[in-house]
């Protein structure tokens, strides 16, 4: 029996689930390596998620919108709260209130957060501009919710990284 | 709404109402009174006291009617449960792997120096032996219902701590309809909660996805020590075939409506018990000792009885309350 579009997203994405943070972080930071292996991991699981759901939701574009669909669909199968802000054809952002980064242990400092935090979202980030975009294109995210803001903007803009700022 | 919650509310109503009949107690009892006035308080609180005890009982005959109809109706489904998905090779293979999976976890978890990787192992070290004594009990209860006497298959090879698991699984089984709260009760384990209404609070990980995560960081450590033992594809055999019964199992449940209809009877068996406790002591107690009062009262005992009279006229309030609460219960089972 075929199965149906949501039993396929829902397999997928319980298939290929990232590693624990907060259980990950102690042990590189023990080891005092391994940050490459997890960025190769974290970009590989991305990349074979987002073709994933390219796939089955059937997405031919390669546009904004689409990076808004696949992005809204990770996020949200991996517990994240977030909140659109803006979507254009050469722009997409929102807030994020919620992420795995925020429940990593007391003890690890903010700097090691945010090595982490740019780690992680630098590996989704590109896995969704080859996969979706097929073109150039910058996401930057300011890391104000591991700093105690409450939330933290991404954004996503078309063009190389001197033509977007 | 949460059962800390919803005690909360309880004892905030309760204390309201204790309040109240408190203070209508300490106008009442510093006032004066005449037999007849007494005489009139004290029938009316009798009768208030005799109607809401008949309300709260037919009550508890409405509830208790439900929970043995979805006793009996839970009951007549468990024995397919335990004849479609559990045969007696298919828990053997499982179990068998079940095993290998938790001493492996053992021996990781007593390797790791890392304080949050050795919670993960010892989580799922704990769940892994709970879902094999689940399916332990599961087998040993289909086979006694087919009529082997006292089996206790697979029990021999467990330690002496999943054996304690066992026997207090075992214990807890008198009824049939027991058979699928277990099995909804593993089910969720594995799975974790897939309610609609579960609450986004809820941060418990199932053994499911905990093991995924140890997998991913077993693949990591792989790959940063070639060294390290490679488990993550056994781990992930295992995975796949444990979870492909249980989601079997699970789909079943669903479609049967198990879920709903075991939380129905919780909440009717919450009603029979504590909420019916309850009832005797604000309700059944005054309107005793009114009925003990009542052929003593005359005119010379009614200054005697004017507090007593008072008191329990003033928890008739605080039954009131407590009525309107457990009509509320009533309703929602």
């Amino acid at each position: 029996m075929k199965k149906s579009k949501e039993e396929q997203i829902r397999l997928l994405v319980s298939t290929h689930s990232f590693p624990p943070l907060e259980v990950v972080i102690p042990i590189l930071e023990n080891a005092g390596r391994g940050e490459k292996e997890l960025s190769n991991q974290l970009h590989d699981t991305d990349v074979f998620l987002a073709n994933g759901l390219k796939e089955i939701l059937g997405l031919k574009d390669k546009n904004m919108r689409a990076v808004a669909k696949i992005f809204g669909v990770l996020l949200g199968s991996h517990g994240q709260r977030f909140e659109p802000v803006e979507l254009s054809e050469s722009r997409f952002s929102l807030t994020v209130s919620d992420c795995p980064m925020m429940h990593v242990g007391k003890n690890v400092s903010t700097s090691v957060r945010s090595k982490y935090c740019d780690l992680v979202c630098s590996a989704g980030s590109k896995a969704i501009a080859e996969t979706i975009l097929g073109q150039e294109s910058v996401c930057a995210w300011d890391k104000a919710l591991i700093k105690g803001a409450g939330k933290c903007k991404v954004v996503f803009t078309l063009g190389r990284k001197n033509e977007s700022h | 709404m949460n059962h800390t919650k919803k005690t909360l509310l309880l004892l905030s109503i309760l204390l309201l109402g204790g309040i109240l009949a408190f203070i209508l107690f300490l106008s009442n009892a510093t006032r004066s009174m005449n037999y007849g006035d007494m005489r009139t308080v004290l029938t009316t609180t009798t009768a208030t006291f005799g109607s809401l005890l008949g309300i709260i009982t037919a009550g508890l005959m409405f509830t208790h009617g439900r929970f043995s109809e979805l006793a009996s109706e839970l009951g007549e489904k468990a024995p397919s449960y335990l004849s479609e998905t559990l045969s007696l090779e298919k828990v053997q293979h499982l179990g068998t792997r079940l095993l290998a999976l938790r001493k492996a976890f053992l021996q990781l978890q007593k390797e790791t120096t890392v304080a949050e990787e050795k919670n993960l192992y010892g989580k799922i070290e704990e769940g892994v032996s709970s879902i094999f004594v689940d399916f332990v009990v599961l087998l040993n209860t289909k086979l006694q219902q087919q009529g082997l006497r006292t089996p206790d298959f697979m029990v021999s090879e467990m330690e002496p701590s999943l054996y304690a698991k066992y026997r207090e699984k075992r214990k807890v089984i008198k009824k049939e309809w027991q058979v699928t709260e277990l099995i909804k009760r593993m089910v969720d384990a594995w799975e974790g909660s897939t309610s609609f209404f579960a609450e986004r609070s809820e941060t418990r990980t199932s053994l499911q996805s905990d093991l995924r995560s140890s997998v991913t960081i077993l693949k990591l450590r792989e790959k940063m020590d070639t060294d390290s033992k490679n488990i993550a594809t056994e781990v992930s055999q295992v995975l796949e075939e444990v979870g492909t019964e249980v989601s079997k199992i699970g789909k079943m449940l669903h479609h049967d409506r198990i879920p709903q209809m075991l939380s129905q009877m919780n909440h009717a068996s919450t009603i029979r018990g504590k909420y019916f406790y309850l009832a005797l002591v604000f309700i059944a107690t005054p309107l005793f000792v009114n009925l003990m009062i009542l052929p003593q009262l005359s005119e010379g005992t009614t200054q005697f009885f004017q507090p007593i009279i008072s008191a329990t006229s003033s928890l008739s309030v605080m039954g009131i309350l407590f009525l309107l609460l457990y009509i509320h219960e009533i309703l929602n089972v």
